[in-house]
């Protein structure tokens, strides 16, 4: 065979290869011809007002959806947290997660985290809430007394965009700019994008952009920027998202036979409802207080065996794993002191953490010095 | 396809599955999930949920779990062995050219070989799935299936989805047996071919598991096997597992089509 001829046989593996690369980058490259899409314009004002109006009343059309969580916070690797498959909701804290969830309407929900032959749900529906966790085997059964509004949900606060973006405009004080960003493409709808700047200096954090559906104005995806940092340090958004009302079956739980059933008690799973500062960082659980206000607040949290296993005291050698844990993050930390004592500094793009001597943990989405204040007044 | 095809595939597949290397590899497949099931059997202890625990209540539930611990690798090393073979074999053996003398031309016989890797992937989880249930059968109690979502469904069901996971298996050995075949291209030595598709194998799934590049784990194919769980969720992920077969279809063109330039444009010395 002439070798113009096996050139020209070579070609079509080549070709196949670009037709295949074509494929997996289409989506982005029919963004960026696009470019952003064009939304009637509306103010930062108009826009949350509409938005809180919106939430408020409770509107939210039914949906379901992928969404996608990525938590690029720099914190050292945990051993046993690590990205992959867990589908334990301390697993959200590192590396890059999905979630399901479907919205039928007010009190009826679902949340799947999907792991690795293995599930974690959240089903609400009306007054009942079931915890399913596959791995465990475990469903815990809770029930939500009428005229209560809010459905406590075990997963972190941080979890679904919706919470995340009322978080973060709750917290939008004085010390906040609030502007409009370039509209922008989530999900593959045109979104507004609210840009929250924290005033102070003293934060870590760059800017919040929230992504808000032009049509229904859903949050459809929360940005955290760390100062300094082109990618965000934490990201959760939809991977895609259809406003329809999605299955009844989805909404409904009847636990497996042979699975352990646990009546009313809260899941201690669950970061206490309250993220940490801004979203971004996750809070240590029970035992926290909030020190400082704004962008400023940092979470001061006594340090003791039984704090350290509180994530996950389901399972009984995780809070071994996680005092572990602690042991080994701390000695990758830097010894300081200061006039208010002495400890160990954590730092990463978005969070810096301070473990002092006298066995408190001070953490905050805030340069060292603001943890120091912290340290030094709090008792 | 013309009659000639069909006598030259089936001649093949006879081959194929006349041949006691392969046979006895099918042996193996079908061996494990005896293993499996005896050891749970035996070691009855309570397992919590996990997919293993479960056999123990319901026999159905081995099937899942033969493949859950069967598709990372032993299935893998099944096909790499047949699809490795496939064009390499023939070469060492100096059979090679008595095949090319028929009229068949390199395409034609490159799809035949294609096509007779598929069937042996669809028999090799055939295999698994049905040694699966006999043992489950044999072993365990069998009654409705509860899903990863915790969501029970009768039986009849749960074989559906046996089905299900059956030919999503298959068709991730498929992707895996395309690139064996272009690696068996490659060379005369059919060893080599069917190590090297191994070691492919066992390359993604380390790359797979080091979380610092989670990134790449979308465009890796041993990443999308797993998510044959998709068919244990309710409801049924199908997205997920359709993205699984869009990755599986990309690699079967991609190595498919770089089996062909090789083979269409070689020279057949041996």
């Amino acid at each position: 065979m002439s070798k113009a001829a096996r050139v020209v046989r070579w070609g079509v593996p080549v070709a196949a290869i670009a037709v295949v690369a074509a494929a997996v980058g289409t989506g982005p490259v029919i963004a960026a011809v696009q470019g952003d899409p064009s939304l009637p314009d509306r103010t930062a004002q108009q826009l949350l007002a509409d938005a809180a109006q919106k939430w408020q009343t409770g509107r939210i059309p039914p949906m379901s959806g992928t969404i996608v969580e990525t938590a690029s916070l720099g914190l050292p690797a945990l051993p046993g947290v690590g990205g992959g498959g867990g589908s334990s909701p301390t697993s959200l804290l590192s590396g890059s997660h999905q979630l399901k969830v479907w919205y039928g309407g007010p009190g009826q929900a679902r949340v799947m985290l999907p792991g690795e032959m293995s599930e974690t749900d959240v089903i609400a529906n009306g007054g009942q809430v079931w915890f399913w966790d596959s791995g465990d085997n475990k469903a815990t059964h809770l029930k939500i007394p009428a005229g209560e509004k809010t459905t406590p949900s075990p997963l972190p606060s941080f979890a679904t965009p919706q919470k995340a973006a009322e978080e973060a405009l709750k917290a939008a004080g004085g010390d906040t700019a609030i502007s409009v960003g370039n509209d922008a493409t989530v999900a593959g709808r045109a979104s507004y994008e609210v840009v929250l700047t924290p005033k102070a200096a003293t934060s870590l954090v760059r800017d919040v952009r929230v992504a808000l559906d032009g049509e229904t104005l859903i949050p459809l995806r929360v940005q955290v920027y760390a100062k300094g940092a082109a990618e965000p340090a934490f990201e959760v958004g939809f991977d895609s998202v259809t406003f329809s009302p999605p299955a009844p079956e989805n909404f409904t739980f009847t636990p497996p036979p042979g699975a352990k059933v646990v009546e009313g008690s809260t899941p201690s799973l669950h970061g206490d409802g309250r993220p940490g500062p801004r979203g971004g960082k996750p809070g240590p659980g029970d035992g926290g207080r909030v020190v400082g206000s704004g962008w400023e607040s940092v979470i001061v949290a006594p340090i003791s065996s039984e704090s350290s296993e509180s994530p996950e005291s389901s399972r009984g050698s995780k809070g071994a794993d996680a005092s572990q844990a602690l042991a080994s993050v701390l000695k990758s930390a830097t010894p300081v002191s200061g006039p208010w004592g002495s400890g160990r500094l954590l730092r990463s793009k978005l969070v810096s953490a301070l473990v002092t001597d006298d066995g408190r943990l001070i953490a905050g989405a805030v340069t060292p010095e603001v943890l120091y204040r912290a340290a030094g007044t709090a008792g | 396809m013309s009659r000639h095809d069909m006598r030259l595939l089936a001649s093949e597949v006879g081959l194929t599955f006349r041949r006691p290397r392969n046979l006895a590899m099918l042996g193996v497949l079908a061996a494990v999930p005896v293993l499996i099931g005896v050891a749970i059997r035996v070691v009855a202890g309570d397992d919590g949920g996990s997919i293993i625990g479960q056999v123990a209540g319901n026999g159905l539930v081995l099937t899942f779990a033969a493949f859950f611990i069967m598709l990372p690798l032993v299935l893998p090393l099944a096909v790499s062995v047949v699809a490795g073979d496939a064009i390499a074999g023939e070469a060492a053996q100096g059979t090679l050219r008595y095949l090319l003398a028929a009229p068949a031309g390199r395409t034609r016989l490159l799809v035949l070989k294609y096509v007779n890797i598929v069937i042996y992937c669809l028999a090799a989880c055939a295999v698994v799935a049905l040694s699966a249930l006999v043992v489950g059968l044999a072993l365990f109690p069998v009654g409705p299936v509860t899903l990863l979502s915790g969501t029970t469904i009768p039986a009849a069901e749960g074989l559906l989805r046996v089905g299900v996971v059956v030919l999503y298996a298959a068709a991730g050995m498929a992707a895996l047996g395309a690139i064996a075949l272009a690696v068996s291209t490659l060379t005369d030595a059919p060893i080599g071919a069917v190590a090297a598709s191994v070691v492919l194998v066992v390359v993604g799934q380390v790359l797979g598991a080091i979380p610092q590049i989670s990134a790449i784990r979308p465009y890796l194919l041993t990443s999308w096997w797993s998510s044959f769980n998709g068919a244990l969720r309710a409801p049924m992920a199908t997205d997920d597992m359709g993205r699984g077969l869009l990755a599986f279809a990309a690699y079967i063109v991609v190595f498919g089509s770089i089996a062909w330039s090789r083979f269409t444009s070689k020279d057949i010395t041996a």
